[in-house]
């Protein structure tokens, strides 16, 4: 598969009379986004708000973060399987980015782990969305909606509006243009016989409740690992549908500009030889964890692969599906690193990982979710302060009267994400 | 908690979903419970069934309590 992926850069966001993007500034048009998002019944009522880098702003509970993007050529649409029937392979063509831009899904919380990000103040700095320029959807769905049907409708009228925002980009010049190209198995190995041949075997968070990611529009509970190209996720082959701990959610963002993978492809040719992506859940039945990672080995084994990267989504029991696969990986032959977060508790005495295996012995932190942070009052709150109590990182006392908020890292969205989208990490002196 | 109750000479049986980490954090006894977010029983049986399995799973902690063990063990079926 070999895609181009058009980077529009996007400088500043504006309401406008109709959604468009002119000399960098992404326009949209509010009552029209409204009217789409509320086509939905299961949905009271919709509000768009812009928030800017430096601005006052606090967003929270957030929901999902979403990059604007849009197919411009070659088969599907973006997120298949997830906005109406069409569940067409993707990855291949050509795609247009707003790069700078996002959609955030927020208002009531869903479950109780959506998490802060702050546009300017001391706390920006954790989160890769203070950078950029965000169309903010706040929902609020008809009372007695179920959770679960709360937690559908808001992604999908997330998935709806990036989708109208993405379309913005179809006729324009794109500032940059990135070809990413992989080639079927047998070739791309041959392509490059003297490098180490590398995979990705990304972990998705399927352990239900409220935490849940989609391949295709097919819940990751009920999947068996599959094997894909790397480019397909760029066209929104996986969405997140997930309300796990803020910190390293991975917003379907992540996934559409998973840093393994942007990496993996610059050093494509170069000193290695990417061969793609395994995909693997994370499921809260021990039976699920063994079955997994036993294909995920297998698929190791199978392709030959002389090492691999693993990522992981959320902490606590993921950790052993984390560590059931390097082992497996491990004993198949690879050479294995892994990319995760940790959380030492507040006095930072605890094991970092739920779980450990003597094979684990390369890995790259992503940082320490447990250290306490205080956030200033921002002049204006796009979403509800209600729930910063209750939401992970969050304790009773947290919120102040005045608008700030003691709380730990864990609250920011993306800070101490465990694939390396952040700036933080940890090492060992 | 498990390792803390047995420093104080009293044997445990942990009773939990990822027996891994029950093993890499310590536990000498341990049954393997049902799934995560339902640990000691079914939602997806009927009354009668999920009752069983509650008792079933009990009567083996119970005797895994009074079982001697050379190291750390779980006791499968």
């Amino acid at each position: 598969m070999r895609l181009e992926l058009g980077k529009i850069k996007i400088t500043d966001v504006q309401f406008g009379e109709s959604t468009k993007v002119e000399n960098g500034t992404l326009f949209v048009n509010k009552q029209e986004l409204i009217d789409m998002a509320l086509q939905d019944e299961r949905l009271k009522s919709v509000a768009i708000e812009l928030a800017r880098p430096g601005e006052s702003i606090r967003i929270t509970p957030v929901k999902d973060v979403i990059e604007p993007r849009v197919k411009v050529e070659g088969s599907g649409v973006m997120f298949p399987g997830m906005i109406g029937n069409k569940v067409k392979t993707v990855g291949s063509g050509r795609t247009h980015a707003l790069v700078g831009a996002t959609v955030i899904t927020c208002g009531k919380i869903v479950g109780f782990q959506e998490g802060v990000i702050d546009m300017s103040g001391p706390i920006a700095k954790y989160c890769p969305f203070s950078e950029t320029y965000n169309v903010c959807v706040v929902v609020t769905p008809q009372e007695g909606l179920g959770t679960h049907a709360y937690e559908a409708a808001a992604r999908e009228a997330g998935l709806k509006i990036a989708t109208a925002v993405g379309e913005a980009g179809r006729n324009v010049e794109p500032d940059e243009v990135v070809v990413y190209d992989t080639k079927p198995l047998l070739e791309q190995v041959n392509e490059y016989p003297g490098l180490p041949k590398i995979g990705y075997i990304h972990m998705l968070q399927s352990q239900g409740l409220l935490h849940d990611t989609y391949y295709y529009g097919v819940d990751a509970k009920q999947i068996v690992p599959t094997f894909m190209y790397p480019t397909e996720i760029m066209d929104g082959a996986i969405t997140s549908g997930n309300c796990v701990a803020p910190c390293d959610k991975v917003t379907t963002f992540h996934h559409l500009n998973n840093p393994v993978i942007e990496d993996l492809y610059k050093r494509h040719g170069k000193d290695l030889n990417f061969i793609g992506v395994i995909l693997t859940n994370e499921n809260v039945f021990l039976a699920d964890k063994e079955r997994s990672s036993d294909m995920v080995g297998k698929f190791v084994e199978y392709l030959g692969l002389d090492g691999v990267l693993i990522t992981e989504e959320g902490y606590g029991n993921p950790d052993t599906d984390l560590m059931m696969n390097c082992k497996k990986a491990t004993d198949a032959g690879a050479n294995v690193v892994l990319i995760t977060d940790e959380f030492p508790g507040r006095d930072g005495k605890s094991q970092s990982l739920a779980d450990a295996k003597t094979e684990a012995d390369a890995l790259v932190s992503c940082g320490n979710g447990n250290i306490i942070l205080n956030f200033p009052p921002m002049d204006k709150v796009i979403g509800m302060l209600d729930y910063i109590e209750s939401q992970i990182g969050g304790y009773e006392g947290s919120l102040k009267p005045d608008g700030s908020i003691e709380g730990e890292l864990q609250l920011v969205i993306a800070s101490t994400i465990a694939n390396g989208y952040n700036k933080l990490t940890a090492r060992t002196y | 908690m498990v390792k803390e109750v047995e420093r104080a000479g009293i044997p445990v049986v942990h009773v939990c979903t990822v027996t891994p980490i029950s093993l890499t954090v310590g536990a000498n006894r341990i049954v393997p419970a049902v799934g995560i977010p339902y640990p000691l029983g079914d939602p997806n049986l009927d009354v009668e069934g999920d009752k069983k399995l509650r008792r079933q799973l009990v009567e083996k902690a119970l005797k895994a309590l009074q079982t001697e063990v050379e190291e750390q063990t779980v006791f499968e079926d």
